[in-house]
């Protein structure tokens, strides 16, 4: 049976996929946070998270 | 609409277990930390021995002074790493309740599950291989750690979702996603961690790092677990409606359940 054979078909599978968008966008930005506090190079972000990143076992030095 | 109401059950979590976080971390881990700078501050005064024991800060770049200012930027610094968790967590539990119509989605309970699954991810598995580190102590290249480091969270976390949430007899290649960080290896110097320091200095050290592993792991487990169950509530109680008017039975029946 194809997805898109009926219109009610095609409003199932654009609400479902309508979910996925916010969730995963939601998780990229999750990444890109932690990536600023445990790896960032610069070193204003390492003084200022130093103790986090060891006490959250990010490889820190 | 569900990717604000996403970020900010996100937030309201990460802020919450952020919080708790510091208070375990201020009481038994920050004063490991402390205690392995004194030993580190007194090894950047001698002569230099070993070039990897330089406790690199950036040449005169900004940082907190000792005191209440550290203390508040640690504790910032926990709350954003709470909520960079919160927005992993919340939206893969989400995406999870939705797959469980027939009941028994989030909760507090699943959600601590779920929360123990993060510690084994984020704290447990790359603490296998590289186990959390002092400072002052000797350690292979910053880059080829983090590398491993994010190897082996994503894998941990691929291979667990593979063994729990699927159905089919090729879940088991979970157990090799689990088994593959460790099978490459973690980066690790020849020499030993400590081996800039004098000979006393060295086995305190190590018995300092011995009570930082346990400390970390306590503090990450109570961190995961109520990042966890925060999550399994708030998604339960704020984000399941969205989810129910977005997903395919949510277009006939609508509506929140009990």
């Amino acid at each position: 049976m194809s997805a898109t054979s009926t219109p009610a078909s095609g409003l199932v599978r654009s609400r479902a996929t309508g979910a996925l968008a916010p969730l995963l966008g939601a998780m990229l930005l999750g990444v890109v946070v932690l990536f600023g506090v445990g790896f960032s190079g610069i070193s204003v972000a390492h003084n200022a998270a130093h103790d986090v990143r060891h006490a959250n076992n990010f490889p820190c030095h | 609409m569900l990717f604000r109401r996403v970020i900010v059950c996100a937030l309201l979590v990460g802020l919450c277990a952020g919080l708790i976080h510091s208070a375990v971390q201020r009481l038994q881990v920050v004063p490991i930390i402390a205690a392995a700078e004194v030993f580190e501050s007194a090894l950047e005064a001698s002569p230099p021995s070993h070039d990897h024991a330089a406790h690199d800060h950036g040449d005169g770049a900004w940082e907190p002074q000792a005191g209440f200012e550290r203390t508040a930027w640690t504790v910032a610094a926990n709350v954003l790493a709470s909520i960079g968790f919160a927005l992993l967590l919340v939206p893969a539990l989400a995406a999870w309740d939705r797959t469980r119509r027939d009941g028994g989605g989030a909760s507090i309970a699943t959600g601590l599950l779920w929360g123990a699954a993060g510690w084994v991810c984020f704290h447990v598995w790359p603490a296998l291989g590289l186990p959390p580190e002092l400072p002052g102590e000797a350690s292979a290249p910053l880059g080829a750690r983090q590398a491993w480091w994010a190897l082996a969270v994503a894998c941990a976390a691929a291979g667990l979702s593979l063994l729990c949430l699927v159905r089919a007899p090729w879940r088991l290649a979970g157990l090799v996603l689990l088994a593959l960080p460790f099978v490459i290896g973690a980066p690790h110097l020849d020499g030993a961690p400590f081996a800039a320091f004098n000979a006393e200095a060295a086995a305190q050290m190590a018995a300092l790092k011995q009570r930082f592993l346990v400390a970390t792991a306590i503090a990450s487990a109570v961190h995961w677990l109520a990042l966890g169950a925060l999550s399994g509530a708030a998604v339960r109680r704020w984000l399941r409606p969205l989810l129910l008017d977005a997903s395919p039975g949510g277009a006939v029946g609508g509506g929140t359940r009990p």
